[in-house]
């Protein structure tokens, strides 16, 4: 299959993605109604449902490691972040045990879930067996949801004041960089499945004859993806919490103490 | 020596009774404003000998062919020439700066631990001296002053200048993590009432930005400079190949220290742009919460972009893509400061004086170190121009153009206020066209050099078309910056000598350092003015107009925490630095099995054992907290010998880890595994130790207390200390012994 064949074919339509994308949208204009922040819900929905039936998605399943990696970044990250930016402003997101919604537990969730689903035994299985697949797929969407959560949640009373979120944030970007300084630096194969693949569309030859996608390459593009440009999503989250920190600065209700 | 004391008295620097041990009371100063001072001085010293040192570089390019310098003597010379002029002149110089000016305008009386000051500072000079000694053993070092692997193992440079070369780094890294970690517990805990976080003067808003990253970057450094010193001292192979190591992890590791080194120094000068330039065009900064944000933008980036520095090393297209990408965004938060900067000026009544025209000049040069800073993150251009003049030019156009202009700005700046005299103004001008013209010319052709292909670090070059008369130019520049040199150290002396008076605020500045007398009296202020906004002497002398006020809509806005917790908060930031660093060595070296010893001959169960003994320990000492909390003093001082004993036992367990290894025949040198496992868990065990030794202090503080409530801070302060070398071995616990048996 060639690269131009591989664009247009490559899309998967059938599945459980579709309905399930419908459903969520369903139940949020059943919860909450029409309105402005739906946008920032739909991209959610379209950002994710695009993760698993586009090609990208398609390399992940089995062929390549990098892929996956957008994958992994957009459902841990970008997907759960405008989810919580579509709630409505009064949506209380309280946790029942108040633990659950403690900073440094969600911290270790966020991170934990980029850790733990690297290790070789898991990172495998996620390719190889379907529940094991979508076990990582909710467990990404909740615990990236519960990360953000200090952050993002709609309430202004549910956040962590901006120093503290910067602190939060940096430390998140840190322990990925670590991460994906291992994957790109590291001599052996992370992710055994990827290093030789079950050619089932015939794409093999083009990946890695035509784009030249080494099983080595493979898995540095990966790491980079976790090293650089997961870090400018914190970074641009660290520079939204500073405007928020300034913002407030000249404020009528500014009294001098 | 009389003559100098006199004229320290004169200048209001040794009070009367002072005068007959002046030397001793400077020497055993912890007063901000003299450390500050002292830090100025070594700088100005070391800045004579690295300067004498570029003077002899350029002598030696001045014609082709020349041979005034040996080959290896020019090695050395350009090497102890970079080494000075970094770590011995523009960092003492910036925190000699913030040390003098910070506190002062915070409303500060001193700095959160005076002492620690002063123990930073005198690691400077010792360094320095440490540094220099190795031309008395043997040589200096002669490797660059990134001492690229495998060039700085002991095969290819078996004299002691290496080994001198690291470990006055080191010593430097200590004395610099100690006063910036001084300068977050200053900013954060000695704000004088309603000197909000927003509110402070941009200098010291950059100073503490910056401190966070002096304490993230400078334990790279040293641990890679540990790794270094293990590799030549006692045979282990971290950088060697042929022992297995790997030369490149030498440069992941220096320029990861590297990269954000550069931004250490830029920030603080971009904090001295940020005062001077609003002052001298009588107008407030503009966008001053832009000019604050992209400083964190700054520091953020900085850590992330250092492969940049590897494009040529062959680390593959699929790398220098995301860090050619990454590199060139950091244009857009510098971009920000200069556009502000340059508004600051439209329409300002600008006073061109010395500060000024020094910060005028360094906002330029500045300009045209950032656009050959974006065109070198081309990694294709940076291929062709790396290792040519066109770098050098580059560099030395942010280390000199931006850097060292913005510090003899700050220093015409501030000397009214540190002596109480005036420098002159015809001087400051004779200084300030000599020092432009002459860098000017001895850098912008040097671009063009290397354009035309002269490559940097060679000794001598042939007389190629163009290049003879090219060097001779740059050369000639640099004698006109060492005439613009001499000037300011003659009208720095007379000046103290016979200087204007200053007055309270010579410059008509806002912020507080002006607000007290020129010098300052020993604990700074009598009393302050009122703190509404970023410019509180402007609102005193214009209460019709004053600036609009400045909320206090956080509660981190007044946020003063316990001095000795947030000090040892930041010091475990700058450890966890250090000890990711040794664990991911241990991870990427220990990745592939090797022939020796390996992580299958430790026993798990019994060190796992010993484990719990530590991990019990932080267990008995939150206890010995509690009973802290709760008064009870007996159950306290029962809970802290427990701890004291289980980190004992623990290191014993340690112990016999080793003597089990050692028996076997395994030495740090034998293999990878052997030199990993014995630095990480060596080191580990050395802050075990330090912790017992707090501990046992903090023991015998309460003992000595007697009744009442002892030292809670100092015990809640090691405890947090405590229990992150406890979180350190589970990491190290779990890559070392855990890790391989899951695989």
């Amino acid at each position: 299959m060639s690269t131009g064949q591989f664009l247009l074919e490559g899309w998967t339509w059938g599945g459980a993605s579709l309905p399930v994308g419908a459903a969520a949208l369903a139940l949020y204009l059943a919860a909450f109604g029409f309105r402005r922040r739906l946008g920032y819900f739909a991209a959610a929905v379209g950002l994710a449902l695009a993760t698993f039936m586009s090609p990208v998605g398609t390399l992940a399943d089995g062929y390549l490691f990098s892929a996956h990696m957008l994958q992994h970044i957009a459902l841990l990250l970008v997907v759960p972040a405008l989810a919580l930016l579509g709630l409505p402003r009064a949506q209380s997101l309280a946790l029942r045990p108040r633990a659950a919604g403690h900073p440094v537990v969600a911290w270790v969730a966020g991170v934990g879930a980029m850790w733990v689903w690297h290790a070789p035994a898991l990172c495998n299985a996620a390719v190889t067996s379907g529940p094991v697949h979508a076990l990582q797929t909710v467990s990404l969407l909740l615990l990236g949801a519960l990360f953000w959560r200090p952050i993002l949640a709609p309430r202004e009373e549910e956040r962590l004041p901006p120093p503290q979120a910067i602190l939060y944030l940096f430390g998140a970007c840190v322990a990925c960089s670590v991460l994906g300084i291992i994957l790109t630096l590291s001599p052996v194969t992370v992710c055994s499945v990827y290093a030789a693949p079950v050619d089932r569309l015939g794409l093999l030859h083009t990946l890695r004859d035509g784009w030249g996608m080494t099983p080595e390459r493979d898995q540095q593009i990966g790491g980079l993806l976790m090293w650089v440009p997961m870090c400018f999503i914190y970074l641009s989250a660290i520079m939204a919490q500073v405007a928020r920190w300034f913002a407030g600065a000249g404020s009528p209700e500014a009294r001098e103490a | 020596m009389s003559d100098l004391s006199a004229i320290l008295a004169r200048a209001g620097l040794a009070t009367p009774e002072e005068r007959e041990h002046w030397t001793m009371r400077w020497i055993s100063t912890v007063d901000h404003k003299r450390i500050g001072m002292l830090y100025l001085v070594t700088s100005l010293a070391f800045f004579a000998v690295g300067g004498i040192e570029a003077l002899l570089i350029r002598l030696q390019l001045a014609v082709p062919n020349n041979k005034l310098l040996q080959p290896d003597t020019y090695n050395m010379v350009f090497t102890m020439h970079g080494t000075t002029m970094i770590f011995l002149v523009a960092m003492p110089a910036l925190f000699g700066l913030a040390n003098f000016v910070v506190p002062l305008q915070i409303g500060a009386s001193d700095m959160a631990f005076p002492r620690l000051n002063a123990f930073s500072f005198w690691l400077v000079p010792f360094g320095g001296v440490l540094l220099h000694l190795s031309i008395l053993a043997g040589g200096a070092p002669a490797v660059g002053w990134f001492a690229y692997a495998p060039l700085s193992e002991m095969p290819y440079s078996s004299h002691h200048g290496v080994d001198y070369w690291a470990l006055s780094l080191l010593v430097l890294g200590f004395g610099s993590v100690g006063t910036s970690i001084n300068l977050i517990a200053t900013v954060l805990t000695q704000r004088a009432a309603h000197m909000t976080l927003r509110r402070l003067p941009l200098f010291s808003w950059m100073i503490f930005v910056n401190s966070f990253l002096v304490i993230l970057a400078l334990p790279v450094l040293n641990a890679g400079l540990a790794m270094l010193l293990i590799d030549r001292l006692l045979g282990a192979h971290f950088f060697l190949p042929p022992g297995g190591g790997s030369a490149i992890m030498w440069q992941h590791i220096f320029w990861a220290f590297g990269h954000p080194e550069v931004y250490i120094v830029a920030i603080p000068a971009f904090g001295i742009l940020s005062e001077v330039i609003p002052v001298f065009s009588r107008k407030p900064i503009f966008g001053y919460e832009f000019v604050a944000g992209s400083t964190v933008a700054i520091a953020f980036l900085s850590l992330l972009v250092w492969a940049h520095h590897m494009f040529t090393v062959g680390l593959g297209h699929t790398v220098d893509l995301f860090f050619v990408a990454s590199t060139m965004l950091i244009a857009v938060p510098t971009g920000v400061k200069v556009l502000a900067w340059s508004a600051t000026m439209v329409g300002g009544r600008i006073r061109l004086e010395t500060p000024m025209l020094f910060c005028v000049a360094a906002l330029v040069q500045f300009l045209l170190a950032g656009l050959t800073g974006v065109s070198l993150a081309a990694a294709a251009l940076d291929w062709q121009a790396k290792n040519t003049y066109y770098l050098v030019a580059h560099f030395h156009f942010v280390f000199v153009g931006l850097i060292v202009f913005a510090i003899l700005g700050a220093l015409h700046y501030w000397f009214p206020k540190m002596t109480g005299r005036m420098l002159s103004e015809r001087l400051g001008k004779w200084t300030f066209w000599l020092m432009t013209i002459g860098f000017n010319m001895t850098f912008i052709i040097q671009h063009f050099l290397g354009l035309a292909g002269m490559p940097r670090r060679v000794y001598t070059y042939a007389d190629l078309p163009g290049w003879g008369w090219m060097n001779m130019v740059s050369t000639v520049g640099a004698f006109l910056m060492a005439a613009a040199a001499l000037v300011l150290a003659w009208n720095l002396a007379a000046s103290l000598w016979g200087g204007r008076r200053a007055g309270d605020n010579p410059w008509n500045a806002w912020t507080l350092e002006w607000a007290t007398t020129s010098p300052p009296p020993p604990l700074n202020f009598e009393r302050l003015p009122a703190i509404r906004s970023r410019r509180p002497l402007w609102d005193a002398a214009n209460p019709g107009r004053p600036d609009p006020v400045v909320g206090t809509r956080w509660k981190a806005d007044t946020f003063a925490p316990e001095k000795n917790r947030t000090a040892v908060t930041t010091f475990i930031i700058s450890e966890s630095g250090f000890f990711a660093v040794l664990i991911l060595a241990y991870l990427f070296y220990n990745a592939r099995p090797q022939p020796g010893p390996s992580a299958h001959d430790l026993d798990v169960a019994k060190t796992g054992l010993f484990s719990l003994c530590l991990f019990a320990s932080s267990l008995t000492l939150w206890l010995s907290e509690v009973s802290l909390q709760k008064g009870r003093r007996g159950a306290m001082r029962a809970w802290l010998a427990a701890t004291v004993v289980l980190g004992a036992v623990f290191l014993l367990g340690q112990g016999l880890e080793y003597r089990g290894l050692l028996a076997s025949g395994a030495r740090i040198g034998t293999n990878l595994f052997a030199s990993t496992f014995f630095t990480l868990t060596g080191f580990h065990g050395l802050h075990v130790c330090v912790g017992l030794v707090a501990l046992l202090i903090v023991l015998a503080l309460t003992r000595a207390a007697g009744p009442g409530p002892g030292r809670p801070a100092a015990l809640r302060a090691v405890a947090l200390y405590w229990h992150f070398v406890d979180a350190v071995w589970v990491v190290v616990f779990s890559a070392i012994y855990l890790l391989p048996r899951l695989r």
